[in-house]
């Protein structure tokens, strides 16, 4: 039957209308109003209007009593600009069929994986679905005719970032964790399988929030970077985690003008901290003093907060932050806090970004709870992070720095650009705690013998003694930090390269 | 709801800074625990304090409770 073009118009129209119909007015209304965005809400929020390019709208199912039911197959796909930059994008549909996983929509994934990576842009997945679709993928037809060989394959070529919603199940789960950046909204669930399955497979009767709720994943296992309230807030956090990354891990992140006022409350810095240094402060207050004005982006700021990681701007530059944090566990640094870190040296090495380290801590945090938790293996895991880094590394030690840690945090010719404060206290270990042991008193117990090989243990651990055996590249007045840092980042360019590293640590696991 | 707030480290019970049915602010320290040579806070959301369940001294497990928060 031919058709004039008006009729194409009209047929086309009706075909489009009904794809993206989604999975109807009554499943969307439901959705709108419990305050949650659709699939197409989410596109639209996260690109820079009228630049999303869609592809794969007319992709259905291929069970013929789905065809009509499965718009889009439960994926929307497809390009657009953030911030005027190209990314692509996966936002699982869950009103089509809970956005489960078919071979058409599995395919529509996999073009916007590839594309991004020949291009070298970033891939968005807006997570949330029920695993995989029965009858579409079911037996062993259906398990042989996946084709999984590259799918996770993480090679940090260009960034994948994820926002968690509802139900985060199957490839929804997997594609979260392997990102770069994933930000969960609060009252979403991610998990292997599905509440119901886990009860039934394992007789257990398990509560959502506990089974992979927010405190889960942003405060104990630390498997995402942030923790928001609503939909508009997890896209906003994408649109900004991205503002600080390169397109991909062939050009230098991006550049920033630097806000007037950053770096004036740098005159008063020491008054954050306290001289003693058994006494706390939050380092998080430092950090904002040294950054450029309101530049600071602190990632998994629930999990292991006894160390602070965070991406920043200094003099308009990206920056990977990696901060003692004494206000949390006197700023001990335990097992999570060493997965914490190796994440942003990880991070930080794939994509182009300097790291900043800022130093004030007792040590490791010893002890039965954290051999169980194979504290050596970590210690020993972020050395050989830290080495395999190539992008410029500052350290900046600010007060005390004890032990093994000390070396961890950018010490022992492990960072390019090395600074202390003058008020730096630098040891194997607490010159009290050592007076403990090598003296066998306490202050109790003996304090004039204490206090003779206190003197005696805190000799010569001084910032200039440091320094004298070009430990340190230079003793600074902390008013300086802000200024040491931005010289740092200038003379420590990679130049040859124009600020490109070797992205040794591109293939590290992206859980561990 | 009330608070119930646990040690977040091995400790030991340094100071305790205030007596049950006092009202704190939210981060006023309410007692302070020594590891690792630092002397860390133990702060609420603010409230009345109920009870605190260890004293000066006494040595703390990782997860011990150590005091109850209601709000005000």
């Amino acid at each position: 039957m031919t058709m004039n073009r008006q009729e194409r118009i009209d047929v086309d129209a009706k075909k489009r209308e009904a794809a993206m119909a989604m999975g109807g007015p009554a499943k969307l209304a439901r959705r709108a109003e419990a305050g949650e965005l659709n699939a197409r809400e989410r596109i639209a929020h996260l690109f820079d209007e009228g630049t999303f390019r869609e592809m794969g709208l007319f992709a259905t199912s291929q069970v013929p009593a789905d065809k009509d039911s499965t718009p889009a197959d439960g994926k929307v796909t497809g390009t657009g600009r953030i911030d005027g930059r190209l990314a692509s994008a996966v936002a699982y549909d869950f009103t089509v069929k809970g956005a489960s996983s078919s071979p058409v929509s599995n395919r529509k994934m996999q073009h916007m994986k590839d594309l991004a990576l020949r291009s070298g842009f970033p891939v968005v997945y807006f997570s949330e679905s029920t695993g995989v679709r029965m009858p579409d993928i079911m037996g062993g037809a259906g398990m042989g005719s996946m084709s999984d060989k590259v799918r996770f394959l993480r090679g940090r070529e260009s960034p994948w970032v994820a926002a968690v919603f509802g139900f985060s199940f199957g490839s929804a789960a997997w594609h979260a964790v392997a990102s770069d950046f994933s930000v969960f909204r609060k009252g979403s669930v991610m998990a292997v399988s599905s509440p119901k399955l886990v009860s039934m497979a394992t007789a257990q009767q398990v509560d959502k929030e506990e089974l992979g709720g927010w405190r889960i994943h942003g405060a104990q296992t630390g498997l995402v970077d942030m923790v928001v309230d609503t939909d508009a807030e997890a896209v906003a956090a994408i649109r900004r985690f991205l503002s600080y990354l390169p397109s991909n891990n062939q050009v230098a992140p991006p550049t920033a003008e630097v806000p007037k006022s950053s770096g004036a409350g740098m005159v008063d810095i020491e008054s954050f901290v306290p001289e003693s240094p058994s006494q706390v402060y939050d380092m998080r207050k430092v950090l904002a003093q040294i950054a450029d004005k309101d530049s600071v982006f602190e990632l998994k700021s629930l999990y292991a907060k006894n160390l602070t990681t965070a991406l920043v701007r200094i003099g308009g530059k990206s920056v990977g932050v990696i901060a003692n944090n004494p206000m949390f566990k006197g700023g001990a640094i335990d097992a999570d806090a060493c997965d914490k870190a190796v994440n942003m040296l990880v991070m930080c090495d794939s994509y182009n970004i300097p790291l900043l380290f800022l130093v004030d801590q007792p040590g490791f945090l010893v002890g039965l709870e954290a051999e169980r938790q194979k504290i050596a293996g970590k210690v020993i895991n972020w050395m050989n992070a830290l080495s395999l880094v190539t992008v410029p590394k500052v350290t900046v030690m600010l007060r005390k720095n004890y032990g093994q840690a000390f070396v961890n945090m950018g010490g022992a010719e492990t960072a390019h650009a090395v600074a202390a404060w003058w008020t730096s206290q630098v040891s194997f270990m607490d010159p009290r705690s050592g007076t403990q042991i090598v003296y066998g008193v306490t202050p109790e117990s003996d304090p004039e013998a204490f206090e003779r090989g206190y003197t005696e243990m805190a000799r010569g651990t001084s910032a200039y003694d440091i320094a004298s055996v070009y430990g340190v590249h230079e003793v600074i007045d902390p008013a300086d930090t802000r200024d040491f840092i931005i010289d740092a980042l200038d003379v420590h360019h990679l130049g040859r390269t124009n600020g490109i590293g070797e992205h040794l640590l591109r293939h590290w696991p992206t859980s561990f | 709801m009330t608070q119930m707030i646990n040690a977040e480290m091995s400790a030991s019970v340094w100071r305790v800074l205030v007596t049950p049915g006092t009202e704190v602010e939210a981060d006023e320290p309410i007692l302070i625990l020594e590891s690792m040579k630092m002397e860390i806070p133990v702060m609420s959301d603010g409230g009345r304090v109920v009870e605190i369940a260890v004293s000066q001294g006494e040595i703390v497990q990782s997860g011990q409770h150590l005091v109850t928060v209601d709000p005000s």
